[in-house]
């Protein structure tokens, strides 16, 4: 077939894609467009659930995901991990695979970094014995008697979490649908002691919350099938409240459970993240929204070039004849 | 200083990755390769420090739980894997895990994926008072999933009013499924390269906030 316009477009080198797709989602960064991100019903549906719950309760935050899916799940963890420290909700944190244990040390490190603003301040378990001591182990006596003694939460930061009483790092143990299947029944059986070798029966949280029926939500992030054992061995057992986040690729297959009535609202790839960050702005908790908020005006100018690339391969498609039979094979390099 | 040699490390390889893009070379496999064995490290260590050294190792040597040695036992023929004339012993763990795995997982996924969906299907597709936006959501999640159902459906031809216009709309209500699928995918995808963007830009060259 004699080499035109619309055939040069059809064999153009896909190296100028990939260059003109990198160039599209770096811009972006440093000249921010600034579109809206509308939070959904299936994010908001979770956050409103969290927003029910305080010191009392305590909630499931399971790191069900490995490196490779880093930049959409973690966002997503990160943000209700915020919210929920925000609200002094005592967060259980596990994962069901050794490199998911990985991402639950970076995601809780970014949470506490005193680098990052609104970061959430850690006093160890060690740290506040005196006061365990003394039987001050309610959350609001305890702060007041840790900030009575002197101590100031830096300028940068949230709020204080306690190790034991705000948080317990539990960590990954193998065979982990069984491990949800156990809690059911004791979470100290299951993890005697939590990722720093403190012993979990002498946290206040878990004196407080002793298996799953006393937790109030479990929240999965995960970019497997993984997440669905929280829906089989807990939220369909014994009615424990589920939300999932979950990567774009399978967002689609987990909406049904939505409308089923088994999840209480899912957070589906970065987009989910970023309408949870903007949920939290909106609420007040933190004067910015984080990382996953700054990539959508990327992901926004990346879909743009897709559908004009779209347009253009098919203008090229029909304008060029390659519709007719046996065309398209004749025109291809 | 250990974490900016992990950031600089992260961020080389990252671009060695990358370079696949432009063609395949020798420091994109190594990248490859790189991140095949250190995960598999980090597995080992993890499962060392998190179960075999606390659950096993710990409670036989000091508590004297020599019941313990059973499992552990039954865990290490799957080693056995290795020598072809004992490799039948294997199966041993296996069986043990797959039986396990479907006497708790079957009825557990017949009812959450199976039951519950089926029973979610059952909706009134019109009730007084109820919400025109309701009303057609239901008429179409009823008759979508009948249709797509009818589809898959091989043993009458699909002719005729029922079967005939049933699969017709059926593989429009999975195209459409298909199509959401696929959106979601380039998101996801470009989701990915966003995170090492950032990363880089950062992380690593700290240009951005």
């Amino acid at each position: 077939m004699k080499e035109n316009i619309w055939s040069r477009m059809l064999n153009l080198d896909r190296r100028w894609i990939f260059l003109l797709i990198g160039v599209v989602c770096t811009v972006p960064f440093f000249v921010p467009f600034g579109l809206p991100v509308l939070p959904t019903k299936n994010v908001i549906s979770i956050f409103d659930y969290v927003e029910t719950l305080g010191p009392e309760n305590a909630i499931f935050v399971s790191f069900d995901f490995d490196p490779g899916t880093d930049p959409e799940n973690m966002p997503m963890a990160v943000a209700i991990t915020r919210h929920a420290f925000a609200r002094n909700i005592p967060v259980f944190f596990t994962a069901n695979a050794p490199l998911a244990q990985g991402m639950l040390e970076a995601g809780f490190t970014y949470v506490t970094n005193p680098n990052i603003a609104g970061y959430f301040h850690i006093v160890s378990w060690q740290e506040w014995a005196p006061y365990r001591e003394q039987g001050i182990t309610r959350r609001d006596r305890l702060q007041a008697a840790w900030e009575a003694d002197g101590n100031v939460l830096p300028e940068n930061a949230s709020g204080w979490v306690f190790e034991g009483r705000d948080f317990a790092k539990l960590g990954y143990l193998p065979a982990f649908a069984l491990v949800i299947m156990g809690m059911t029944s004791s979470i100290e059986a299951q993890y005697p002691e939590d990722m720093n070798g403190n012993p979990l029966a002498q946290m206040p949280m878990l004196q407080e919350h002793k298996n799953l029926r006393d937790v109030d939500l479990a929240a999965t992030f995960s970019g497997s099938a993984a997440c669905m054992w929280w829906v089989l061995y807990a939220g369909d057992t014994i009615s424990l409240p589920i939300a999932f986040g979950v990567t774009a690729v399978s967002a689609t297959d987990y909406t049904m459970y939505i409308q089923s009535g088994q999840l209480v609202g899912q957070m589906g790839g970065l987009r989910g993240a970023a309408e949870y960050e903007v949920l939290l702005q909106e609420a007040g908790y933190f004067e910015h929204p984080d990382r996953a908020f700054i990539g959508m005006d990327v992901q926004n100018a990346a879909h743009l070039l897709i559908l004009f690339f779209i347009i253009l391969g098919n203008i090229a498609y029909f304008a060029g004849g390659f519709h007719k039979k046996g065309a398209l094979l004749k025109g291809r390099r | 200083m250990y974490e900016t040699l992990g950031i600089w490390t992260a961020a080389i390889f990252t671009l060695a990755v990358y370079s696949f893009l432009y063609k395949e070379n020798p420091l994109y496999r190594l990248g490859e390769h790189l991140v095949v064995g250190i995960s598999l490290g980090y597995f080992i260590v993890v499962t060392y420090t998190q179960v075999l050294k606390p659950r096993l190792i710990d409670p036989v040597v000091t508590d004297s739980q020599y019941i313990l040695i059973v499992p552990a036992l039954l865990g290490l023929l799957y080693i056995t894997r290795f020598f072809p004339r004992i490799a039948w012993l294997s199966r041993y763990p296996m069986a043990f895990v797959m039986g396990t795995g479907m006497g708790f997982g079957f009825p557990r996924s017949m009812q959450s994926m199976v039951l519950k969906q089926l029973q979610a299907t059952i909706l009134p597709l019109y009730e007084a008072g109820m919400p025109a936006e309701v009303v057609i959501g239901n008429v179409v999640l009823v008759l979508g999933t009948l249709a797509a159902l009818i589809y898959f459906f091989f043993s009458k031809p699909h002719k005729g009013l029922f079967f005939g216009t049933g699969s017709r709309i059926g593989i429009w209500v999975i195209m459409i499924g298909f199509g959401a699928t696929f959106g979601f995918t380039v998101m996801g995808r470009i989701s990915l390269l966003i995170g090492r963007i950032q990363f880089l830009l950062n992380d690593w060259l700290g240009v951005i906030q």
